[in-house]
């Protein structure tokens, strides 16, 4: 069976990224395991002369490596990712890479009715940079608006048709997972890129 | 033109700062450039708000306070470094500074792209509802291959670059002119008449608009009364002679703080008999109270403050209107300040000039006539003020701001606890 890592984007207690990470850990348990991940500890990405990575930061880039995929779900402050997930994300790339040709589907919830449109479409770029370099599952989109309403008392997802969007779009997820096994011809070159690659230098 | 710059890197190494500590020494007969710090500003999280914390709040004043900001962004990941984000989700939580203000994108980066997508990035963010900044069109300033960029002073090498830097932002100082005027014509609708933000010095934990609220708010802060020494800057009284001192002023004082909050006025007497109708249990009322719920009067009371807040003038006069042979009652109100010019509120006095024209006249044996030239408003005389806004609210707010200060049901209370004096 697949070994997903989830990411929450989120560092508030009251997340509905985190709730629906739960519930797809949960309704996907027959087809995948699913570990969430939080990053609400580490500190803001700061660049140092010895490049530094805090400890937390490898432990999760050592989960991400083992796995067979990524969840990311990303609220939507001011437009953008949050703060605390482009943060991670910026320590997940720093010296190590673990996303590098990972399988990666993005989700995302908002209390508005976008859903995070445009975190995910910012998301989707910072994941194609060069050091993370990761494969993000093309032409599909996930987006839970009005999520403060979206589940009922068990954490289960009231709307039957979003039920089924999810469905189909995690059977594709897993589908693309496998797809993605057999790409791997470049990888040994693109990982060495990823390595050789640094903002600070040309 | 004052600006504040940001640069979005907290690495101990950042060109952008060095952009940007390049522009604030370059351009100094263009801007004046205060580049702030964000190293120590916190992570975002919702259910930990530090919006209160000494460090937001000094980034939220000063970019209140400025005419544009600058921000220079790096590129990381293909976007912004996540330290600047995060000072803009601070920034557009519970305060939001960049609200209408004149903002300008620069970056510097290593590669050729210069942060273009950051900077992409950057627009889209400033422009979400909660941060709602006013961001330069065009004019796109990116500085690639930056390690090679900037002399060991920490000047740019190439003079066309410098000169692009500098038509990029002559274009920003014009933009930022005209947004600030834009929001400035919509400035006095902010004025918060129920002095809900509080200041400094506001007495906290006591309903301003508690009829007791002097007594209350004096045990609250442990005030001195009766003879405690007082220093004053060029004098030295205790309170008891400051009362004496200002209870016989010729003129009727109130003071209202820069919260818009009522705190003192100096004559205590029968409501009836003043110039300018006070009763203490007024005393400590947000403005909003002790003005009719009238739009127009709100109005009108909102641009006299917001005039006097934004130095658009520093007096405003207005008499009251319904005066006969025997009184021509002056109402003005002069912008405080602090010894660093900000505004700490509003002197009001009340003053009727006809016994002192009367005793003028007097005194030189001179008598007065009516002048056949006269236009109608020069009865109002000291209407002819510069500030328009000012002119406009003598003609509806001069009965409104006074008049309305007492209202009925508080009447009663006044005279009988003004008599208890």
């Amino acid at each position: 069976m697949n070994k997903f890592i989830a990411i929450v984007g989120s560092n508030s207690q009251k997340s509905t990224n985190r709730e629906l990470l739960k519930y797809m850990k949960r309704h996907f348990q027959d087809s995948a395991e699913i570990e969430l991940v939080e990053i609400k500890d580490l500190p803001i990405f700061k660049k140092s002369a010895d490049k530094y990575v805090p400890q937390l930061a490898k432990d999760i880039a050592k989960k991400i490596e083992d796995s067979d995929g990524v969840i990311i779900a990303t609220p939507e402050y001011d437009h953008s990712v949050t703060a605390v997930l482009s943060s991670a994300l910026a320590w997940l790339s720093y010296g190590i890479h673990p996303f590098v040709d990972k399988p990666v589907m993005i989700t995302g919830a908002s209390y508005g009715s976008l859903g995070s449109s445009r975190a995910q479409a910012q998301l989707r770029q910072i994941l194609d940079s060069p050091e993370l370099k990761a494969r993000i599952m093309p032409s599909s989109e996930f987006l839970l608006a009005h999520s403060l309403q979206a589940f009922d008392d068990d954490g289960n997802l009231k709307d039957e048709d979003v039920v089924k969007e999810l469905d189909g779009l995690f059977q594709d997820f897993l589908q693309f997972v496998n797809i993605s096994k057999q790409l791997n011809n470049a990888k040994d070159v693109t990982k060495q890129k990823a390595a050789a690659f640094s903002w600070d230098k040309d | 033109m004052k600006l504040v710059g940001i640069a979005g890197s907290i690495a101990d190494q950042s060109y952008n700062r060095t952009l940007l500590n390049f522009i604030a020494k370059n351009f100094t007969g263009l801007v004046d450039v205060d580049v702030l710090d964000i190293n120590e500003v916190p992570m975002f999280n919702q259910d930990d708000d530090q919006t209160n914390s000494p460090v937001i709040q000094n980034l939220c004043k000063k970019i209140s306070a400025a005419d544009g900001v600058i921000i220079a962004t790096p590129e990381h990941n293909h976007t912004v470094p996540a330290a600047l984000k995060n000072v803009i989700e601070w920034l557009s939580y519970e305060v939001h500074p960049f609200d209408g203000k004149p903002v300008m994108i620069v970056g510097a980066s290593y590669h050729t792209q210069g942060s273009s997508r950051a900077q992409l990035h950057l627009r889209q963010i400033l422009e979400s509802p909660g941060v709602n900044a006013v961001v330069l069109p065009g004019n796109e300033f990116l500085l690639g291959d930056v390690k090679t960029a900037f002399e060991e002073n920490g000047d740019l090498k190439d003079q066309r670059t410098v000169d692009f830097l500098q038509t990029t932002l002559q274009n920003f100082i014009k933009f930022a002119k005209v947004i600030n005027l834009i929001s400035q014509s919509n400035g006095y609708q902010d004025e918060d008449l129920s002095a809900k933000k509080g200041t400094d010095t506001t007495v906290q934990g006591i309903d301003m608009n508690d009829d007791d609220w002097l007594d209350k708010a004096a045990k609250k802060v442990n005030a001195v009364e009766g003879g405690t020494y007082v220093k004053l800057d060029s004098g030295l009284l205790t309170v008891d002679q400051l009362n004496y001192f200002l209870k016989t002023m010729p003129v009727e004082l109130t003071y209202v703080d820069e919260n818009n909050q009522f705190i003192y006025y100096n004559k205590v007497g029968k409501a009836e008999d003043m110039l300018a109708k006070r009763v203490p249990a007024q005393v400590g009322d947000a403005l909003d109270k002790v003005h009719p719920n009238i739009e127009r009067v709100m109005k009108h009371v909102k641009q006299v403050i917001y005039d006097l807040r934004s130095d658009k003038t520093d007096l405003v006069s207005m008499p009251v209107p319904g005066g006969d042979k025997d009184h021509h009652v002056m109402h003005y109100y002069k912008a405080m300040h602090d010894e660093n010019g900000n505004y700490k509120g509003v002197n009001e006095w009340a003053v009727d000039l006809k016994p002192i024209v009367d005793q003028y006249l007097q005194q030189t044996g001179q008598k007065l006539v009516p002048d056949p030239d006269a236009k109608l408003d020069a009865t109002s005389g000291a209407s002819k003020d510069e500030s328009k806004p000012a002119v406009d609210a003598n003609s509806g707010a001069s009965e409104s701001v006074e008049e309305p200060a007492v209202k009925p049901e508080v009447k009663v209370d006044a005279t009988s606890s003004a008599s208890k004096n």
